[in-house]
């Protein structure tokens, strides 16, 4: 247990909204009904504290100077998530779709808002938002552009639509120069954006940040 | 294709490959009751009481309308409340009486 607050369960000194008060009507209806326990929201918002995009990062870096890691997070990435200790709290599978020369990925949920939680945290606004959703799938060139990201024409862009059993992460291409950088500077790289495919993961040598 | 045939074959959700406008790289910070929502749905699908694909369809039955006027959160908790009904987990009456309740415990005035 963390000794410092997260976000509490009972909050607020403001009067909530018609929604807010709807939420926390049903769960505590649920909890009186012992439908859900207390306990499990508290402990869950942990949970999903506890998960943002440094460990999408940590897995990209570690694919990149693992080439048998690599090969196992292609393969299966959620076994290849459990070994390094990264837990899926979702019923869900995990796709790990690698860039080259050649291919670039990207991934959208056309539906709604399916995305790998587990590895990047809550999802965007924009991922969430009918432009990107309807877009993505039809014109990716076109979208990437938006986001300052221009890719060559000979390189195939493959968009992957996640879904509720299946999510997807993309591992993006190392940048050139960074050869002799550790694991964990490369993983200082590695964007939640990059891991959606809509950047590439940059790196300027000599480069203020 | 008429208006009412598109709405036919496409569900609110369903739409991958429409024309859309420019994307807009907007954020926000999630608010508690909308990390608690999150958190409660999560539980709701851990306990097989309501699976993801339950939740975007409940969405949906909301129709284009408010689908248009509620924000994410706000969709899923009125998606909420409509398939506990179903389930016969929850009723109307009872859910009206506890956000009364709940509101009242604000309007006193007093922070908790």
């Amino acid at each position: 247990m963390h000794p410092h607050d997260h976000t509490p369960v009972v909050a607020a000194d403001e009067a909530p909204g018609y929604y807010e008060i709807m939420e926390t009507a049903v769960r505590e209806l649920l909890v009186a009904k012992q439908v859900i326990a207390a306990g499990e929201i508290r402990r869950h918002l942990e949970v999903l504290d506890s998960r943002t995009p440094q460990l999408g990062a940590k897995l990209v870096a570690k694919a990149w100077v693992d080439p048998e890691f690599k090969k196992r997070l292609l393969a299966n990435g959620r076994t290849a998530c459990e070994e390094v200790g990264i837990s899926f709290y979702e019923n869900t599978e995990l796709t790990v779709l690698e860039n080259t020369e050649k291919v670039h990925n990207l991934i959208v949920c056309t539906l709604c808002s399916c995305y790998p939680r587990e590895v990047l945290g809550l999802p965007p606004d924009w991922y969430k938002l009918t432009p990107y959703r309807s877009r993505a799938v039809k014109e990716p060139r076109a979208v990437l552009a938006e986001f300052g990201t221009v890719i060559p024409d000979n390189v195939e862009i493959r968009v992957s639509d996640s879904t509720a059993m299946i999510r997807y992460l993309v591992l993006p291409r190392r940048p050139d120069g960074t050869e002799k950088m550790t694991e964990e500077q490369l993983a200082a790289l590695v964007t939640r954006d990059a891991m959606i495919g809509v950047v590439p993961v940059e790196f300027q040598k000599g480069r203020v940040q | 294709m008429n208006r009412s045939e598109e709405l036919l074959k496409r569900l609110p959700n369903d739409i991958g490959g429409q024309p859309g406008a420019p994307i807009q790289r907007t954020e926000h910070q999630y608010l508690p009751w909308e990390k608690r929502c999150h958190a409660l749905a999560d539980i709701l699908d851990m306990r097989k009481i309501v699976s993801t694909e339950e939740k975007r369809r409940g969405v949906e039955s909301l129709g284009a309308e408010m689908i248009g006027k509620l924000t994410y959160y706000e969709r899923w908790v009125a998606a909420f409340a409509n398939i506990l009904f179903q389930k016969g987990i929850l009723t109307p009456g009872e859910l009206a009486v506890k956000m009364e309740e709940v509101a009242a415990r604000h309007s006193r005035g007093t922070a908790a």
